[in-house]
């Protein structure tokens, strides 16, 4: 072998350095003044079809930092463009906790010493090549007092394998920096409190911890100043945080979404962990135009209640009552219009004072949540069938004391109409949960004198057609001419409430157990005999009279012996649902959004018609549960029959205070659509089709910061 | 109990609310902050230029005043000077009458901080034609606009009330091939307010270096 000459030996020691460098600079490391930065990955090989974690992960010199996807004040967050094999697809970065980074009046958020920006890839289901190359072009901000922006070029290869893939020396590293990205944290609130400061209410999650500390970094700029120091304080429902709105000022935000870090003093030292928070508005401050719009809102409910199944029939009851009374003086039927609406307006009271007060003990109840008591839904039960049975001609009440005189008549028919009106109120709430939900849910939101008012307008718009009538005698002309008619649309009147004594005893079974079917089966059955005997015994002789109230009497006592005996509903885990869908849980949930699948989620209750409908006409027929199938939905219900504070807090984080809801959370991540209260097979597909579109996407745009 | 539980937490409250306004009067020296708000009146000011001169705002009175924070350092400036963008937003400001003020208020020994001879020279190297550059080293008028970053751009109308105040465009990157296709927010407000229309985006995100204080 000849000697060569020291001149080529150093051309080929060139060459060497040359191609040397040509290959860090397509490696995975780029090495600048301030950063170190490097494409890791946390499995040493690609499998198809699996999704794996990458990061891009920045030493930075100290003094220097780079920044959080919301910089602050100023600075920049970094990008990464990448390049990948076909069939690939990079996730949204997860972005760790940000530190705060103040500068003089100004505050930035970042991070300093080492930072991660996580991202999922995912391979496709075949793959050729025996290697794959994951490239990404980046630019990123890091900054002392002086900023400067750099950027790299990196290539990571891969071996591709069949098997589970091996760990690189980062799953360590990988597994610690996930533990510490933000978790979500459900059930907070953002009220503004006045033009300068906004109240984050964290709720009842935190309530327990001893926090030392917290700090909400906002994902957006404008809405919180971000120097401005964040006081916190310890509300009723948990947790506050008082921020100081940013330059983005006019309306409130009607939600503020961010990450919360919070210091906790643990038994061996300070602990910070980090939320993901999506705090929606609770409604502007008391008064104003918010308050009228909502008023005018309720009244306007109110009125539509007049239609719903569940009032037609007691409704119809009044509208009778009308026409009868038309014959009688002004002075009757306008006392009678009062006092209906006074019954009304008092049974909202009742009923939403009662709720206030359960809320206020902390209970996690909504709108509807009297039918989520069995006994409640048995006692109307034989309410409705016992005016079934009174409509029907099978009992009455009241005439023995006919002819005591006009005054008393119309006590009697005042005191009459008052009871109809609780009635009417009593009847309504299976179906003002559904038609009303997102209204009473905001107005469960708000100060108490305020939901009050909401709840009043409401009871107000329920009896505004009657109180009318009954003011205003020249509209009144409109009613047909009393008759004969008005005894067969009477007992026509009957069925209706014998459906919807039918359909609670159906909600009752779902509640309870056989036991509590059969009990209110009896109670029917004694119901009918007793108001039969009752009846019968009324132009009987004295004696058979005292013997018919005695046998009422019984009956009551009996029916009351039934109600305090019902089983408690509260199976543990509820009926399994039926047909393709899961039973919701928070884990359940979590676990599909981890595997980037779309979700759809129906918040249903047994007594709630709207929901059941919904569940027919749109939810459980064959063509979208082919299109489920096909784009890989997981269906999974939420069955709030039953008390359940875990699903009480989903609604409310969506602003809504009752069923239905429904809520589609799209492929590959990102925010739930939520879907009408009143669905259709076509809208249901329409959407369905929406986030299978959302995923196909995903698959062709590369994600990027 | 209950009560004690109660009443201890109302003072609490007190003592919180306390504990915030002292540090909102700590933290905003001049307690009554004439904040910088679009719709509202512009703060009032008074700087003194590179060439020794005063201006202040109420000078201003009737022409539209361009306020443009600078550090010629900082990499989102020169992005915009070494492009020429923000000497012909300059020109366009001119030729439509307005005032245009730059300002400087990076602290001495900071970065960006000037001689008033060096920012002449700044502005003859790089062809920028401000109306004046002032010199804003203790920061006044900067942490009375609350200005965040470099460049940070507030446009204020004849009749003195401030109408756009944020990022010269809608790129918030240092890299000037971002620039092309750019919507430049301070020229389209110009042009609004010229028009005699409302701004269509008065507020926007400001980006850039953070302001050397």
């Amino acid at each position: 072998m000849p000697k060569a000459a020291p001149a080529r030996w150093l051309a080929v020691l060139l060459l060497l350095l040359t191609l040397a460098a040509g290959a860090a600079q397509a490696g995975a490391v780029v090495e600048t003044e301030h950063v170190r930065a490097e494409l890791i990955s946390e499995a040493a090989a690609v499998r198809p079809g699996q999704t794996f974690w990458v990061a891009l992960r920045f030493d930075i010199r100290p003094g220097w930092h780079t920044y959080w996807k919301n910089p602050g004040d100023s600075g920049e967050a970094p990008r990464i463009r990448w390049r990948l094999p076909e069939g690939f697809r990079a996730g949204e970065v997860h972005w760790p906790p940000p530190q705060r980074l103040p500068l003089g009046p100004l505050m930035n958020f970042g991070y300093a010493g080492e930072a991660w920006l996580l991202v999922p890839m995912t391979a496709p289901g075949r793959i050729e090549a025996g290697t794959v190359e994951l490239a990404a072009a980046a630019t990123w901000l890091v900054c002392k007092e002086e900023c400067i922006p750099e950027q790299g070029e990196f290539a990571l290869t891969l071996p591709v394998t069949a098997d589970e893939a091996a760990a690189t020396s980062w799953a360590e590293a990988f597994a610690e920096v996930r533990r510490r990205l933000p978790q979500t944290l459900d059930g907070a609130m953002l009220a503004p409190l006045d033009a300068d400061t906004l109240r984050l209410e964290l709720g009842p999650a935190l309530r327990q911890v001893a926090l030392r500390e917290a700090w909400f970094f906002p994902d957006a700029y404008g809405l919180v100043e971000h120097a401005a120091p964040q006081l916190l304080s310890s509300g009723e429902g948990g947790p506050v945080l008082q921020l100081r709105r940013g330059e983005l000022r006019g309306a409130p935000p009607d939600r503020l979404t961010g990450v919360l870090v919070v210091t906790e003093d643990l038994p061996d030292g300070p602990m910070a962990t980090a939320f993901s928070i999506d705090a929606p508005a609770a409604g502007p401050a008391a008064g104003g135009i918010g308050l009228a719009a909502a008023l005018l809102l309720a009244l306007a409910g109110g009125f539509l209640l007049n239609l719903m199944p569940c009032v037609f029939p007691v409704l119809s009851l009044k509208a009778l009552h009308l026409v009868e009374q038309s014959r009688a003086g002004t002075r009757a039927v306008r006392l009678g219009g009062l006092a209906f609406t006074a019954g009304v307006l008092l049974a909202f009271l009742a009923i939403a004072l009662a709720l206030l007060a359960l809320r206020a003990s902390g209970e996690a109840i909504g709108w509807g949540f009297q039918l989520q008591s069995p006994a409640f839904v048995l006692a109307l039960a034989w309410l409705t069938f016992a005016l079934g049975l009174w409509l029907s001609g099978v009992w009455s009440f009241g005439e023995g004391l006919m002819g005591l005189g006009q005054g008393l008549a119309e006590q009697r028919g005042a005191l009459g109409a008052f009871f109809t009106g609780v009635l009417a109120v009593v009847v309504a709430t299976p179906c003002t949960a559904p038609f009303m939900g997102a209204a009473l849910g905001y107005a469960l939101t708000q100060p108490a004198a305020y939901a009050l008012g909401v709840f009043l307008a409401l009871g107000l718009g329920l009896a505004l057609p009657w109180l009318l009538l009954a003011l205003f005698p020249t509209l009144r002309r409109v009613l047909p001419r009393p008759g004969a008619w008005m005894e067969r649309f009477k007992q026509l009147l009957a069925f209706p409430m014998y459906a919807t004594s039918a359909w609670l005893v159906w909600v009752l079974s779902q509640q309870s157990d056989a036991r509590g079917l059969a009990y209110a089966l009896a109670g029917l059955l004694t119901l009918a005999l007793a108001l039969w005997l009752w009846q019968a015994s009324r132009a009987a002789a004295p004696a058979w009279r005292r013997l018919g109230g005695a046998i009422g009497l019984a009956a009551l006592g009996l029916l009351a012996g039934l109600l305090l005996a019902l089983p408690d509903g509260r199976v543990a885990g509820g009926a399994p649902p039926a047909g393709p869908a899961e039973a919701y849980s928070a884990a359940r949930l979590a676990e599909l959004r981890a595997a980037g699948r779309p979700v759809l989620i129906n918040f249903t209750a047994a007594w709630c018609i709207t929901c059941q409908v919904n569940e027919r006409v749109a939810l459980s027929t064959q063509r979208v549960g082919e299109a489920m199938r096909t784009a890989g939905v997981a269906y999974l219900k939420a069955d709030w029959t039953r008390r359940d504070p875990a699903i009480t807090r989903l609604l409310e984080a969506h602003r809504r205070s009752g069923v239905p809801m429904y809520l589609l959370y799209p492929a590959g991540g990102g925010e739930p659509e939520l879907l009408p209260s009143v669905l259709t097979e076509d809208l249901v597909l329409a959407r369905l089709a929406g986030a299978v579109a959302a995923r196909a996407a995903d698959a062709t745009v590369p994600g990027q910061p | 109990m209950q009560n004690r539980v109660i009443h201890l937490s109302r003072r609490a409250l007190m003592l919180s609310a306390l504990a915030m306004m002292g540090a909102g009067l700590y933290l905003q020296p001049g307690a009554a902050r004439a904040q910088a708000q679009v719709g509202q009146p512009a703060p009032a000011f008074s700087g003194v230029d590179s060439r020794g001169k005063t201006h202040r705002l109420g000078d201003y009175r009737g022409r539209i005043v361009v306020l443009e924070w600078t550090n010629h350092d900082c990499p989102y400036v020169r992005k915009h000077y070494g492009s020429g963008n923000m000497q012909q937003l300059q020109r366009q400001a001119a030729a439509e009458g307005a005032v245009w003020l730059s300002v400087i208020s990076s602290a001495p020994g900071k970065q960006g901080h000037v001689t008033g001879r060096q920012a002449d020279e700044l502005s003859r190297e790089r062809g920028a034609t401000p109306h004046a550059v002032i010199l804003d080293e203790n920061g006044a008028i900067g942490r009375l606009y609350q200005a965040k970053t470099t460049p940070h751009l507030y446009v204020i109308d004849g009749r003195g009330s401030l109408a756009y105040m944020g990022g010269i465009d809608d790129r918030p990157s240092a890299d000037p091939a971002d620039s092309a296709g750019a919507r430049n927010h301070v020229a389209a407000a110009l042009a609004e307010l010229k028009a005699g229309k409302p701004v269509s985006q008065p507020m926007t995100r400001p980006y850039g270096c953070s302001v050397k204080y």
